[in-house]
Parts: C-alpha cells; structure tokens; sequence
C-alpha cells in the first residue's frame, strides 16, 4: 500500500509542459480578456494539468480526473473554503480510509509543492 | 540510584551496550534474576551513560519502586515469582503471573505497539517471558507507561540484538509462539481484531512519520492532533499559493514561447539565484485571495520565532506580502516550504 513519494522533478517537467501548452490554449481563446474568467481557467489548468501529470496511479489524481470528465464543479472547490478537514482538502478524500489517506496526502503535498515551484519559475521567466 | 534508573532508563543503550561488552553473557543467571543482571552490569561496566539517566525526570517517579534486588516492597512480588521460576515450567510461570496482573499492563502496553511487536520478534526462548511478567505485575501504574514508551522506542533500534533483557515487558504468551510475528499485549486479547488494530495503528503513525518529515517545522509538534493541523494548514497553504500563482499568471498574458525551455532547463540545472529581481506587483490585483499566511508567518519573521499560525492575520495587502515573499529567498527555511527539497534558495 506504500507507494514511494514521487520523484519531484520528474513530476515537474511534466507538470511544467502540461501547464504551458494549457496556458498557450488558453491564451488563443476568444472570450478570455483580462477577467476573472481567466483566473478561474488558469487555476483549472494549473489543477488539471497536474493531476494529468501525475496520472492515474493515485486516488487524488483519479479523482480530480473524474471530476473533470464529469463536468462538475471542478473549479468551485477551493474557493468555498472546505472545512478544516483533510477529507476535503485532498481530492478524492472522502471515500477513502484513514491510512489511505495519509499516504495520499503526502503525496498530494509532493505534487503541490512541485507545482508551486513550477509555477513559480514560469512567473519568473516570464516577467523579469 | 544509578542502577535503577538505569534498568527503567529511558534508554537501552548503555544496557545494549553493556551487552556487547560481554558481561551479558551469563544467560544461565539470566531466567532467574533478570532484574539482577542489568543491575550488576550497569556496576560492572558503568559508562558516562548513566549520566543521561539522572536527568529523565521520567525515571524519578520509578526510582523509589526499584529498590535494590531483594529489598523493597516492590520487588516482594518479583521475589515470589522468582521463587517459582525453577518449579515450574514457563508456561505455568507466565499463567501465575498472569493471573496477578492482567489488567495492569492493557494501559501501560497501548502506547507503543510497534516497538513492542518489533521487540518480541526478537524474542528468544526461555526465561524472558516469567521475568518480564513478574516485573509487569509489579508496576502497574501509569508511570510505567512512560518507561514502557521509552524503553520500547529505543528497543526499536537496539532490537537486532535480541537480548532478553528487552523482553521484560514482552507480551506474557508470546514466548512459545515466536513463529506469530504480531504479539499480543500482555491483557489483550489475540484475537484478530486487536491484531489488525495494531497493525492499523502502526501504518497510521508511519504515514503520520512521513508526512512530519514532508511538511516543515513539524519536528517538534508531537501529537497526532496538532500534527493533523499542521498538515491541513500546510495544505490550504499550498492550495492557496497555487491559486495565487495561477491568478498572477492569468495577467501576465503571453506565455512565451521560450518558456519551455527555460523551464526545463531550470528544473534540470536547478538554477541557484538565477533571478535576483523581485517580481513587479502588478496594482490591477486584488485582494480578494488571501495571502498565504502561512509563508507569510513563517518566512517574514525572525526564523528563530516559529510560524504562529494561529495568530496570522488572514488579509494582507498585496503588494507588501508579495514582496516579503519574494525577497526571502527561503534562507530561513531549511526544509524549504516551498517545497524545494533539491535546490537551494532562488532569490526572487
């Protein structure tokens, strides 16, 4: 059941062309000013194109690629603020048991930090 | 006294040690008088070790209730069971003793399964066991608790050993079973519940281990309670850096075309400080995402005061935030909350 923690880098470099060729779509489309709509787009990329990163080898990935397919509220979820539950703060967390858990979300707390750090970098790079 | 602080010391190794001196190797003493023999070892072969003992107030409480061999009251029980040890087989020992006490030992033994299980792998045949219940009989207080913890973590390291000496607290049947890897507690049923139980619980508190190392400043919360907090406060930390970052670069429009590149080729150059210039804070944002507060709380401070996330004020303003968190550089974290285990700082 212990999977090892990923390699970081190896999840950043995936991360990182996901994310920009997400970015560059969205950039094309229409419809997309200087708005709000953007953020919320950018944001669903970012999410999006991590788990698709890591791919379907851990729940919380599943999870939000299943949210995706299923065109629910994909992009609600942080914002609302979940309660002060990891059940709610990891993707997928609530049907899972305890132990499951804690091993998802160390590996989830991997992912974010790589994608924090990509990120990050790509701020950088592109407005010195 | 030394000795007896040193027999419930908080820490196996000098006995360890003493063993691997070579004073240990009187076994045949050792069924009989398992309590004598770390006593004469710790005379024979006393090192600075026993320094750090006198300084466990844990063992204070313990050190009137380890008279010397023979004398005090709590040792009489021992002394009794001792006196059965050549009548009787080991099995019958284990039973008496376990008729004495069975339900002292269901609080003391709860707290540290794992090093217990780890411990009575090591078990060798014999006389551990009788000692090692006489000894439960005779303290059935909380304080053992403590020194069970212990002597139990540290069994854990000196476990390759398999002394007999760590098995004094040793679950009271296990003796004849050494091929059942996962013991019961001594008053504890065997049954497969608790075993499973045990064995959940074990899990629990390594994945519990590993997220302390992943999320920083988590070395000193001990406490699964405080320790879930931090990592659901670390979480929403992250979470809401990452839509931070996500919003600052909806503005920044054009993605460049280069910045593949550059990217990859920062994460596999791991640039060091490759951008000194903080970010410029563009004044169309606004505030309606809250700073990270917990970068904020622990970064902009002194690094010598910890994070006080209960205190951080939940809105800041932008401008002042982004570049206080620009210009860390993350000296001050070590661990680096950003998640940087392989680089070093990177000036913003």
């Amino acid at each position: 059941m212990n999977i090892q923690p990923p390699n970081s880098s190896s999840i950043k470099s995936r991360f990182a062309v996901k994310f920009v060729q997400a970015m560059k779509r969205l950039s094309k489309r229409r419809g997309m000013g200087d708005r709000y709509k953007r953020y919320r787009a950018t944001r669903a990329a970012a999410r999006v194109s991590l788990a698709a990163a890591v791919g379907p080898e851990r729940a919380w990935s599943r999870a939000v690629l299943r949210r995706i397919k299923k065109r629910r509220g994909l992009i609600g979820r942080t914002t609302t603020n979940p309660r002060r539950n990891l059940r709610g703060l990891v993707p997928g967390g609530k049907g899972m048991d305890y132990c499951s858990l804690l091993s998802e979300t160390a590996h989830y707390i991997t992912c974010l930090q790589a994608q924090v750090q990509v990120m990050q970098d790509m701020l950088h790079l592109s407005s010195p | 006294m030394c000795s007896e602080s040193m027999f419930y010391g908080s820490n196996w190794d000098p006995i360890v040690s003493l063993s691997q001196s070579g004073n240990f190797g009187n076994s045949s003493i050792v069924s009989q008088s398992e309590f004598a023999n770390p006593l004469m070892l710790e005379n024979q072969a006393m090192g600075g070790s026993l320094a750090q003992f006198h300084s466990d107030s844990g063992l204070v409480d313990l050190v009137p209730r380890l008279p010397n061999f023979g004398s005090g009251s709590s040792f009489s029980e021992m002394v009794t069971s001792f006196g059965h040890n050549p009548d009787s087989s080991p099995n019958l020992q284990k039973g008496a003793t376990q008729d004495h006490c069975p339900n002292s030992d269901g609080g003391m033994l709860g707290a540290s399964p794992y090093g217990k299980r780890k411990r009575e792998r090591e078990v060798q045949q014999g006389a551990s066991p009788k000692s090692g219940e006489e000894k439960q009989c005779k303290d059935p207080s909380g304080d053992t608790s403590r020194e069970d913890d212990k002597r139990k973590q540290k069994s854990e390291k000196g476990v390759a050993r398999g002394k007999q000496a760590k098995d004094d607290r040793s679950g009271a049947e296990p003796s004849k079973e050494d091929y059942i890897h996962v013991r019961a507690k001594r008053g504890q049923a065997t049954n497969s519940h608790s075993l499973a139980e045990r064995v959940r619980r074990e899990r629990i508190s390594e994945r519990m281990r590993l997220l302390q190392e992943l999320v920083p400043g988590c070395n000193k919360i001990t406490g699964k309670a405080m320790m879930l907090d931090e990592i659901i406060n670390y979480v929403q930390s992250l979470q809401q850096q990452v839509e931070f970052l996500s919003m600052k670069l909806a503005t920044v429009n054009p993605e460049l075309n280069m910045d593949i590149d550059r990217l990859l080729s920062k994460d596999i150059l791991q640039l060091h400080g490759g951008n000194t210039t903080p970010l410029g804070v563009s004044p169309g944002m606004g505030s309606s995402i809250p700073f990270p507060p917990y970068l904020q709380g622990s970064f902009n401070n002194a690094p010598g005061t910890g994070p006080p996330f209960h205190s951080l004020p939940q809105q800041h303003v932008w401008n002042t935030e982004l570049q206080g968190l620009l210009q860390m550089g993350f000296d001050p974290d070590p661990s680096g909350i950003m998640g940087r285990s392989g680089s070093s700082k990177m000036e913003l």
